[in-house]
């Protein structure tokens, strides 16, 4: 029998949310330290679902990359193949046509939509709200079908390919797509009603978790996050790819910061999205879908920025001239929001630690990575993928 | 032998068993429609319990053996006791004596100290702030939920609860005494910690709170006392402000009515956090059903 440990005087009672743990989704490791139900500190630790993928990259070639990355996230798998796309395509220095550039952006936006009503529901029920997050997933799957009608996936549509896009939009698809947004957008006002006037909810949400604009400036916060903070940033609008300068969307702000903010700029941006999505349905360019692509991309690197439904997307990649990127860097929007969660920890209640997690939309294995601050086994900058693969076996053993 | 029969078989033991579980598929059932989902099917709380019933419980490191395994009966059967003063079924209740108003109500708190006790008698970190939950809880909801039972018993001059449900039949305290009404019925909420009173098991948080090292037998029996719980709870205050429970027909019906609002609850809130709770209970609750308490008592003792 063990006997238990008593804490030594200012001690520290220390509560573990993950690796595995019913506010997680997905694995995170989080310590609090608790003095009775008041959060005093707050650690965290990732890479729990580390996957190799920006090392998977440099054995595939450029297209089967596309759909390696595609996979990085199963929330806003289209905005990472677009981002890929974009970047190769600059290389290449081919563009793709107007109408993919369109279905493109078309795409991102109806993810969007499904991220967000997907957020909603997971926020709702971080609070103990299980009614809006049952009918706001029941209405996700509206959204659902029409990806899957769209481009025959429910998630990971490949609706991306290098050069274009591989599905086209015809009329009747455009109205599905016209009559499943009205509903939505009928939805979508009843949930902004009950997330602003809902006073049991408010309670929860109301000048919890609040980061001011200077914090969330520091922090280098992205996304609806550090809209809900008065940070005006937003990549479709600060740098337009795809097809956002033809459509450009309105930077929807709050200057609160707090979570109720956070649900109203999301809740709001899909208001946009609708007209958005109206505004490409309504003026799609003619045109083919793709332009070819060299097997080989000549050398050199880009940067390339999209803005995911978490906020910015961005990738690094580098060609060396052959048929394979010699290396792909992907920072997703999680990984600086993170940051957030730590410092507004502190001084709150236990019980609002699991929605100021979910405020920032947390995507743990989409940023997992893996970063070696000091090697034991003395290996050298460059790790192979059998290092990395024994390095793995050894370290869950 | 009667009495043995009212042990066993009714109206407690199987059958109040059975419509515990029977209850407790109604209120799932109707939270589940009201959110837009399928829900269980009927045995469903039947078939959990057989399930628990036959699995290995897993006593862990660092518990007090005993404690840990008995917890779970004496909470049963505090729930079970509890029964037999209660007009279950719309029938007297099997035992009765002046005085019994107040034991009845002991007995089901404690369900609520034994799930406190047994998070508290583990090492589990959820299990511990669980049990603190669940007695803060308690401290809350408890006082104004005594309170609103007593005024009907002042009104009936008795504290025993056949006495208070003779004089209950003919008068709808509900109309008479509406803050006593809400306060008995949300007290129950939180008693048997359904939502929004859930924060002692707020999974997003705790996991299972109190309960979360609690696997098979004990588990089952826990869950056993809740759904009894429940069904004495609902009786009780059915039998006090609406009307009375004089028959089956009436018993069925009228505690049924108040699940479904049970269940409406549960559906439309949001979780408190504990300190809200706390609050709400003693800012609110408690001011509300004292203002009236003091009102009964000087409408029996000065006016009437």
């Amino acid at each position: 029998m063990q006997v238990p440990i008593m804490p030594a005087k200012g001690e520290k009672f220390i509560i573990p949310i993950g690796p595995q743990h019913p506010a997680l989704k997905e694995p995170g490791h989080f310590e609090f330290s608790v003095d009775g139900e008041v959060v005093t500190g707050a650690s965290l630790r990732l890479g729990y679902v580390h996957r190799g993928i920006e090392k998977g990259t440099e054995g595939r070639n450029w297209v089967q990359t596309l759909y390696l990355l595609e996979r990085i996230c199963g929330i806003c798998s289209h905005v990472h193949a677009t981002a890929y796309c974009l970047g190769v395509e600059r290389l290449a220095g081919v563009e793709a046509p107007p109408r993919a550039q369109a279905i493109r952006s078309l795409v991102a936006e109806l993810e969007r939509i499904h991220s967000h009503m997907l957020w909603l529901g997971v926020a709702a029920h971080e609070a103990g709200f299980d009614m809006l997050f049952m009918h706001s997933w029941r209405d996700r799957e509206i959204v659902m079908n029409l990806l899957e009608g769209l481009t025959g996936n429910r998630v990971n549509y490949s609706a991306n390919v290098l050069g274009g896009v591989k599905c086209d939009i015809d009329a009747r698809q455009t109205d599905a797509i016209l009559a499943g947004l009205e509903h939505l957008e009928d939805r979508t006002r009843h949930y902004l009603n009950v997330v602003t006037s809902d006073v049991m909810f408010l309670r929860r949400t109301r000048g919890i978790g609040v980061m001011t604009k200077d914090v969330a400036e520091k922090l280098g916060v992205v996304g609806p996050t550090a809209r809900a903070s008065g940070v005006a940033r937003d990549v479709r609008l600060n740098a337009p790819y795809a097809a956002y300068d033809r459509y450009p969307v309105e930077l929807i702000t709050a200057t609160a910061g707090d979570l109720e903010a956070r649900f109203i700029v999301r809740v709001q941006e899909l208001f946009e999205t609708y007209r958005v999505i109206r505004a490409i349905l309504a003026d799609l360019p003619e045109g083919g879908l793709t332009v070819r692509m060299p097997r080989r991309i000549k050398e050199g690197e880009t940067i390339s920025r999209v803005e995911a439904p978490r906020g910015e997307l961005f990738y690094f990649i580098k060609s060396n001239g052959s048929d394979t990127a010699e290396r792909v860097k992907v920072r997703t929007p999680t990984l600086p929001n993170m940051a957030s969660v730590l410092t507004l920890a502190v001084g709150h209640q236990l019980a609002d630690m699991p929605m100021i997690l979910a405020g920032i939309d947390p995507c743990f294995s989409c940023n997992d990575r893996m970063i070696v601050v000091r090697d034991p086994a003395g290996r050298g900058a460059h790790w192979t993928w059998d290092d990395l693969r024994e390095y793995g076996i050894e370290y869950y053993r | 032998m009667s009495a043995v029969f009212a042990l066993v078989i009714f109206p407690g033991g199987v059958f109040i068993l059975l419509a515990g579980m029977l209850y407790e598929w109604v209120d799932r059932k109707l939270v589940a429609r009201f959110q837009n989902r399928v829900g269980p099917r009927w045995f469903q709380p039947l078939a959990d319990t057989v399930k628990l019933l036959a699995k290995e419980e897993v006593v862990p490191d660092g518990v007090n053996a005993q404690l840990f395994v008995v917890l779970p009966v004496i909470a049963l059967a505090g729930a079970l006791t509890a029964v037999l003063y209660v007009p279950v079924f719309g029938l007297a209740p099997s035992f009765s004596f002046s005085g019994d108003l107040i034991v009845t109500i002991y007995l089901l708190s404690l369900l609520t100290l034994c799930m406190g006790l047994a998070g508290a008698n583990t090492l589990n970190r959820f299990s511990l702030l669980g049990a603190t939950r669940t007695l803060t809880q308690l401290f809350s909801y408890e006082a104004p939920f005594l309170l609103a039972l007593l005024g009907p018993a002042i009104l009936a001059g008795s504290w025993r609860i056949s006495t208070i449900a003779d004089y209950a039949a003919g008068h709808w305290l509900i109309l008479t005494q509406p803050i006593g009404f809400a306060v008995a019925l949300i007290g129950l909420m939180g008693k048997l910690e359904l939502p929004p009173f859930d924060a002692p098991e707020a999974e997003t948080e705790i996991v299972a709170g109190a309960l979360t090292e609690y696997s098979g037998r004990g588990l089952a029996l826990f869950h056993l006392g809740k759904g009894v719980e429940l069904v004495v709870g609902l009786t009780l205050v059915a039998a006090f402000y609406l009307g009375g429970v004089t028959n089956p027909l009436w018993f069925v019906v009228k505690t049924l009515a108040l699940l479904v609002g049970l269940a409406g609850v549960q559906t439309l809130l949001t979780r408190l956090r504990i300190d809200q709770t706390v609050g709400l209970w003693w800012r609110y609750g408690a001011l509300l059903v004292l203002v009236q308490f003091l009102a009964l008592i000087l409408w029996e003792g000065v006016i009437a």
